[in-house]
């Protein structure tokens, strides 16, 4: 049984630095946006992706939030946990497994870390010293000394989303960015400064799944993969073909292309993160997609406008909020609820999440979504 | 009460060699040739059985970054290789090339570093 998807509602909290607050509040913040004033309503059961926070938390969150008794599972795939988790409840409502679905993500990253993401100690190359910046560094110095890109295309991206984010209600930013700020921000990981990596943040972000036709939008489709093995000999850097494979079979299942979308979310958890993300989508071709953020194309109102929402490093990237995040702004720009930053009319959209950190491995999740108006 | 006992070093092992170069401990697949140094049961690209090899001592390097913020246990600047081993796998190393400078292209195993740590250095190939 198949039948068709819709995303009835999204809800998120303030995206942010909230140490003194417990993370199920962030939770029930993002439920009380979503659900409203009649929490509960249909769900069935609850998906909630998240990565760094306790045991048990899924049941709390459910308790506090009024849906006690749901079967409530937690979903850990890196920064894609809460896109994982949306594509288990689209999975779940087009099988005719259940009716209605809520889909959860969360993090409470500023309680976790003083600095970077810790590397994983059980894995060979965290063990090494191989932090988070680390892995994008490699491959966006693979990108210059290989493909040409240069530093100042990597700066466009974060400019033009930390320009992005101004319009974004959900972002404290105020001011414009330019390529000359991103690159005099202080040096991460050669040759990533400080304004193409994505902030430590907290947050938490919900969308409400349902077979029952009505306004929101419509799931084309909602595809999961995890990666293969990557290293000596692989083609392309880490995570392309992770996310060209989910790409493709998103696009497949959803009957269109990627010049059928009207905007783009991807995972731009830093800059270069970005550029391969939208070559791997097909948006641009290899090497060439650090061009479109200086051309316009990839800006609000260019031809393929991607991260509208200020993205992951004009938002900050709650790891298990994140995916959530990326669909709350396809549906506000499907349904015209976009504010300050709509985009003219647009009826698709297409949503990337990356997740990764395990040696080895091409990328420990990805989910490509299509999304149509429904209305 | 927790265990705060790190998990075992997951790192790849060195050793010496008889004629004082270094060599990294792997497996090969018996029946897709794939290569690896981290310990797995099977081969991660075909599920074949594996055999125990060694990797070294050269190497390419296929990307390098300096690291410039604090990690638990290191003090930044550090440098950091993915080193591709000769007909083997890729391994990340530590680049005693200072920061600011070219990574070098060859680069041959030095051993490990006080942290445990791959260490590569530039080739000097005839």
């Amino acid at each position: 049984m198949t039948r068709p998807v819709y995303v009835r509602a999204v809800g998120v909290s303030g995206f942010g630095r909230f140490p003194e607050r417990a993370l199920p509040e962030l939770c029930w913040d993002a439920l009380d946006d979503c659900l409203g004033a009649d929490p509960g309503r249909d769900v069935e059961a609850v998906y909630l992706g998240n990565v760094y926070g306790p045991n048990g938390l899924g049941p709390r969150v459910v308790h506090g939030a009024g849906l006690s008794g749901r079967p409530v599972l937690a979903v850990e795939a890196a920064c894609a946990s809460g896109s994982v988790a949306f594509a288990q409840a689209v999975r779940d409502v087009r099988s005719g497994r259940h009716e209605t679905v809520l889909a959860v993500g969360c993090e409470q990253l500023t309680t976790a870390f003083r600095g970077p993401i810790t590397p994983q100690a059980g894995d060979p190359e965290g063990r090494s010293g191989m932090a988070l910046p680390a892995v994008y560094a490699m491959a966006a110095r693979r990108y210059l000394d290989h493909y040409g890109v240069t530093p100042d295309q990597l700066a466009a991206v974060a400019a033009k989303n930390l320009t992005n984010a101004v319009r974004n209600p959900r972002s404290p930013r105020s001011e414009p960015v330019t390529v000359d700020d991103v690159l005099a921000s202080r040096m991460i990981a050669d040759p990533l400064t400080r304004m193409q990596c994505c902030s430590l943040t907290d947050g938490a972000a919900a969308a409400l799944v349902t077979a029952t036709p009505g306004p929101g939008l419509l799931v084309r489709s909602s595809v999961f993969r995890s990666g293969g093995p990557w290293g000596a000999g692989s083609p392309h850097v880490w995570g392309y073909d992770l996310v060209r494979l989910t790409g493709q079979a998103a696009y497949e299942q959803a009957g269109v292309g990627i010049a059928d979308a009207d905007l783009v979310e991807v995972h731009d958890a830093f800059s270069i993160g970005e550029i391969i993300s939208i070559e791997a989508l097909g948006l641009a071709d290899e090497g060439l997609g650090g061009a479109l953020a200086v051309s316009g194309d990839s800006a609000p109102g260019g031809k393929s406008p991607v991260n509208v929402s200020g993205g992951l490093i004009g938002l900050g990237h709650p790891l298990g909020a994140t995916g959530l995040s990326q669909l709350a702004e396809a549906f506000y720009q499907l349904t015209g609820t976009a504010g300050d930053r709509q985009l003219d009319d647009p009826r698709l959209a297409v949503v990337e999440t990356m997740g990764g950190g395990t040696a080895g491995v091409d990328g420990n999740a990805c989910v490509v979504s299509v999304l149509e108006a429904a209305r | 009460m927790t265990n705060e006992q790190p998990p075992p070093d997951p790192r790849p092992t060195v050793r010496s060699r008889s004629d004082g170069g270094y060599e990294v401990r792997g497996w090969r697949c018996a029946r897709c040739t794939a290569s690896t140094a981290m310990s797995v049961r099977r081969c991660p690209t075909c599920g074949g059985p594996l055999a125990e090899t060694y990797f070294g001592p050269l190497g390419t390097v296929w990307s390098d970054t300096t690291v410039h913020v604090p990690v638990p246990g290191r003090t930044p600047p550090y440098r950091i290789a993915y080193v591709d081993l000769d007909d083997g796998p890729r391994v990340a190393a530590d680049l005693d090339t200072p920061p600011g400078r070219p990574a070098p292209r060859r680069v041959r195993l030095t051993g490990t570093s006080e942290r445990g740590d791959v260490t590569v250095a530039a080739a000097e190939e005839a």
